[in-house]
């Protein structure tokens, strides 16, 4: 396949080609970077078809890429969005310094996305995790604030992560002799118990650091909120979905063959369901808009593991179905958040207030955004969580369920907070002069808001290739005449016919709005936020009515014990840790990119040197 | 069909019925005269069986009930929060204060005629008015609306200007958005 | 195309019955409250005068795009959830969409209309529709676990996630589902009482601190839009009771008397109770509710 190399050798040369065309002229940059991300996306869904491979070999080793149904589901997700993010990026990116940087690092994660995507083998799996682990971690420290607090945990998170995915490597090579992944496959259930159980182990900590699952999630707040937001849309959306896809890989192939694998998935369920709580609850308390999100993005991902852990077919569609909505939804509100920093300057919810006239684009697209991830019909949200719930009960996990519906009911609290903060409330004159972002930045978000309505009424574009990734994966199809259609069903046969709703719900909405605009339609004026009803009071244009302190106070009083004896013990618990972890780390990493490298070469010439010792 | 003048006439017969039958008054205690409202509204004298009953903000009130002598301060709130009404709306002067001062009339931050600032469509005499009397204003209000003759809010619209003079007179710093219904 | 007629002629006259009855209750509530509390009280048909005066006023003010969608978006949550409800059992007036939704379809399509209403107070800048409506956010927090508990609870028993297919089980059994899963009937109607949002819960609303919340910048043709909302949602939800746990209803007078029978429950309980505070209202809900809820489940695991 010339297709593969012509892709990567674009991205690889447009990557330095546009780091170096700054010096040109920041126009020809931005074009060089649009076409980087552009054209390979273009050439990638034209040119490759599914089920085609390269192999090719390097320095003796023999590596294989291609692509099946699984991988091209998520080269969806990292294309799709990478090239939207990108259009955004231009926009988001214009005034701002270290544009080359920027640019080659986006350029260097989508292209080690899709280079994790379509591996085949576990050596070039390995080299493009690592690039992306790399090139994210130097977007985290692209601002330059906090890089010791946020960027050293990020980097010791992936570190740690990288490290387990090395061992289990070395481990299958030294078992297999192969690097091929559908080798390590047929070779697993040959094994010895106490490698079918490490393997999966070593691998899944990889991935879970990745998908931010507790407890490793400590480091994502942080790294989500001080990347770029551009950068921070695809971090989110995409980045974290590689976990993802390599989770449901060993998950699928490995643990599900195992006869303890029930415990197994147990936890990780378990593990998924405390995170999507404990994330939507510390995301209610946060005045960033940026901590808001990121914490979002750890309780998303919470559904989103819990969803491939449980592993009947449903749970594993709602899983990726939810992955695939996430991408679309936090994307957008990453961009959304993105916009109001650049027109605005903060991204404090206690700041900024009323932007919704000012604005209107982005608040569309971030209202889309907020209800796609509040799960509330007809948006596409509701899939995911529908059908996560119905595979939840349909397999006997009801205390989990009771948590999942938990966290989505209060992840309500800080949807509205985060388009109350924004886009509502008193119109200050204080943010008077702010315009709509540039057509760049709106066009992307605008667009993923209008694709997340269509997929809440046709899930079956979404639906079909993941059906298809799955019974490339091996699951028995059992709904497969199903997808095609706007009908979601369960186990038990029950089902939710998308398509009448949706027409009903327009019909109602449209008769009432019609019906409240036309009773009287003369009669009824615009007044500015400052005429309301204050106990007869004028508000000064200059005072500030604004309510935004403090916002979910009751809230939070109320759920107070959970948080304090829960999430301090163990946030308290594990920072403490960490900190002393971090103390020893200290003293090996000494912030010099050669020494680590030479503990990489150690660590590798200690695992190859003892394998017949330690395994 | 709507337009036509006798369908016009029952239609406003209905609306006046229902409006008749309807009367959410703000609870808003500009003066002494408030504390009789509390017994017009509970056990003794229930004025919910005629339909009134208190309404929180002044978006969904119908009627503006001063109760008392109004400060030059209240004032500025009570047209504010008349301003802020929705049409039709009404007011009611409690107490001899609003009709000539009452024993407040030589006091140099009362105002003494009510009807000068605002358009009242009902005066309750007394000082105070037991809760009685309160009653016998409400039932004299919705036979005011019955009739059709309630008409304050559109009188006030006529004569903004004169209102408008009177009110800023008395009020020192005018600092009100303009009423332009 | 004259199926979809019907269905459309049979969701208006659904609305208007439920708007009726909604209505009617409305103004019970308000005599009975009168009477406990030694007044004579409005007539029944109080509700029916307010409306139409709300409906009847000249004017109007709005404060933007969301404020103006806020009393549709929350009219389509409560037609919606009207729809979805099966009204009558074993009766073809009042097909509607049952058959097109389940149980969580209609928990999501409840939370629709507070949602897009809550953006509507927002936009308002009034501080206290803010306020308002983080306490109503926060209750529902509260509230929805007893329910969702009680719910899975039924679901796992009947292995079913579709009110009919439960409607149908208690027509099977014969047992109402109050009887055969008390528990669960138990916490969902303590949920009940945050649902209806009267006393001790009226914490949204609350006129005497709030100025009536969400509410308080809407009047006129808002105000009315708002209050059928409210008596259709009442209707909705005490059908979707009576569907649950009391075996539904085969004609409209023993829906009456069952759903009346049942609304009287958080009414009473609301008349004599004063209000609590956000937190501990959410507490409330977290306490002996869940407990039951926690019954309910294991319940229906043993009987399974």
């Amino acid at each position: 396949m010339e297709t593969f190399s012509i892709i990567f050798a674009i991205f690889l040369g447009g990557a330095v080609l546009t780091y170096f065309a700054g010096k040109l002229s920041s126009v020809v940059q931005d074009i060089l970077f649009l076409a980087t991300v552009l054209v390979p996306t273009y050439l990638f869904f034209s040119g490759v078809s599914i089920g085609s491979s390269m192999p090719f070999s390097l320095e003796g080793i023999s590596l294989l890429w291609g692509v099946n149904h699984f991988g091209w589901l998520f080269s969806l997700i990292v294309l799709g969005l990478g090239s939207l993010a990108a259009v955004y990026s231009v926009g988001y990116m214009k005034g701002k310094e270290r544009r080359g940087y920027f640019y080659l690092n986006f350029v260097l994660s989508v292209m080690s996305m899709l280079g994790i995507v379509i591996s085949q083998d576990l050596i070039s799996f390995f080299i493009f995790w690592e690039i992306m682990t790399w090139s994210s971690y130097l977007m985290v420290i692209y601002s330059g604030n906090d890089v010791q607090r946020i960027g050293i945990k990020y980097f010791v998170f992936s570190a740690i992560g990288a490290y387990a995915m090395l061992m289990a490597i070395v481990i299958v090579h030294s078992v297999t002799h192969t690097f091929f992944i559908e080798d390590m496959i047929q070779a697993y259930g040959q094994m010895s118990l106490q490698l079918q159980i490490w393997i999966p182990i070593l691998f899944l900590l990889a991935f879970a650091v990745k998908a931010a699952m507790m407890p490793l999630h400590v480091w994502a707040p942080g790294a989500y909120s001080n990347a770029p937001m551009a950068y921070t849309s695809l971090f989110s959306g995409a980045l974290s979905k590689m976990g993802v896809y390599g989770m449901v890989i060993i998950l699928v192939t490995m643990v599900n063959r195992l006869p303890q694998g029930i415990l197994f998935r147990e936890v990780l369920a378990w593990l998924g369901g405390i995170t999507a709580a404990m994330g939507t609850l510390w995301a209610i308390k946060q005045d960033d808009a940026k901590k808001l999100l990121a914490y979002s993005s750890v309780a998303q991902l919470g559904y989103i593991i819990v969803g491939v852990s449980i592993g009947t077919e449903l749970a594993m569609m709602a899983g990726l179905f939810l992955a695939v909505m996430h991408a679309l939804f936090k994307g957008t509100l990453f961009m959304v958040v993105g916009a109001i920093e650049k027109q605005t300057g903060t991204t404090n919810f206690t700041e900024v207030t009323g932007l919704i006239r000012k604005m209107p684009w982005t608040f569309f697209a971030a209202l889309m955004g907020i209800i796609a991830l509040a799960g509330i019909p007809p948006l596409g949200g509701f899939i995911g969580k529908w059908m996560l719930y119905e595979s939840l009960i349909t397999s006997d996990h009801y205390l989990l369920v009771i948590l999942i519906f938990f966290s989505s009911t209060a992840a309500f609290l800080y949807c509205y907070k985060f388009l109350f903060g924004f886009f509502l409330g008193q119109e200050e004159k204080e943010w008077a002069h702010v315009k709509e972002a540039p057509a760049t930045m709106v066009v992307p978000m605008v667009l993923m808001g209008i694709f997340m309505v269509v997929l809440g009424t046709f899930p079956g574009i979404v639906l079909n290739p993941i059906n298809n990734g799955l019974m490339d994966l091996g699951y028995v199809d059992s709904y497969k005449h199903l997808w095609e259609t706007s009908i979601i069903f369960n186990s038990w046969g029950d089902h939710v016919i998308l398509q009448p709703i949706l027409y009903s719900i327009m019909g109602i909405f449209i008769f009432f709005l019609i019906f409240v605009l036309w009773k009287g339609y003369k009669g009824t004026r615009y007044v500015t936020t400052k005429d309301i009803s204050s106990s007869g009071e004028v508000p000064k244009e200059d005072e500030n009515l604004t309510f935004s302190v403090g916002f979910m106070q009751p809230f939070m009083r109320a759920v107070a014990p959970v948080m304090r004896r829960q999430m301090d013990k163990y946030y308290t618990g594990f920072a403490n840790g960490l900190e002393g972890l971090f103390d020893f780390v200290r003293r090996i990493y000494t912030g010099n990119a050669q020494t680590y490298a030479v503990y990489v070469v150690v660590f590798i010439v200690i695992v190859l040197l003892f394998k017949d010792v330690l395994f | 069909m709507i337009n036509d003048k006798h369908s016009q006439k029952i239609v406003d017969y209905i609306q006046n019925w229902s409006r008749k039958h309807s009367i959410w008054v703000l609870a808003y205690g500009t003066g002494c005269g408030a504390i009789e409202i509390p017994p017009t509204m509970t056990s003794r004298y229930d004025a919910e069986r005629l339909g009134v009953r208190g309404a929180a903000t002044p978006r969904q009130a119908d009627v503006l009930l001063i109760t008392g002598y109004l400060t030059v301060k209240t004032l500025k709130r009570v047209i504010r929060v008349y301003e802020q009404m929705q049409d039709p709306k009404y007011v009611i002067g409690f107490g001899s204060c609003t009709i000539n001062g009452g024993m407040y009339y030589d006091s140099y931050n009362t105002i003494n005629v009510l009807d000068k600032y605002l358009p009242v469509d009902v005066y309750i005499n007394g000082c105070m008015p037991r809760p009685e009397a309160v009653l016998s204003g409400f039932a004299q209000l919705q036979k005011r609306i019955a009739e059709g003759r309630a008409d304050g809010a559109a009188q006030y619209k006529e004569n903004l200007e004169w209102y408008r003079a009177n009110q800023k007179r008395i009020i020192p710093n005018w600092v009100m958005p303009e009423y332009n219904w | 195309m004259e199926e979809v007629l019907y269905n459309i002629l049979g969701a208006v006259v659904t609305f208007i019955v439920a708007f009726v009855v909604g209505m009617t209750y409305g103004g019970l509530t308000r005599k009975i409250t009168a009477r406990v509390q030694n007044r004579k009280g409005p007539p029944f048909y109080q509700n029916f005068i307010d409306a139409f005066k709300l409906a009847s006023k000249k004017t109007a003010i709005h404060h933007g795009v969301m404020h103006l969608m806020g009393p549709a978006f929350l009219m389509v949550s409560s037609v919606m959830t009207l729809l979805v409800v099966p009204v009558l059992s074993g009766n073809n007036w009042f097909p509607n969409l049952n058959f097109h939704g389940d149980l969580i379809f209609l928990l999501y399509i409840m939370t629709f209309g507070p949602l897009g209403m809550a953006l509507g107070a927002g936009q308002t800048g009034n501080p206290n529709s803010a306020i308002g409506v983080t306490r109503g956010l926060s209750q529902m927090v509260g509230f929805e676990i007893p329910w969702v508990m009680a719910l899975v609870a039924l679901m796992i028993q009947y292995k079913t996630t579709s009110i009919t297919g439960l409607m149908d089980a208690q027509a099977q059994t014969g047992t109402w589902l109050m009887f055969s899963s008390p528990f669960a009937f138990i916490a969902a109607v303590m949920a009940m009482f945050g649902m209806f949002r009267y006393s001790p819960f009226d914490i949204v609303g609350a006129p005497t601190e709030l100025a009536s919340g969400p509410v308080s910048e809407n009047g006129g043709k808002f105000l009315f839009v708002m209050m059928s909302s409210g008596s259709v949602f009442t209707f909705a939800k005490l059908t979707l009771y009576i569907d649950l746990f009391m075996g539904g209803a085969s004609n409209l007078v023993i829906l009456l008397i069952k759903t009346f029978a049942l609304y009287m429950i958080p009414v009473l309980y609301g008349i004599t109770s004063p209000r609590y505070r956000t937190e501990q209202a959410v507490r409330w809900f977290w306490g002996w509710p869940t407990f039951f809820g926690l019954l309910a489940i294991i319940q229906a695991v043993i009987l399974k």
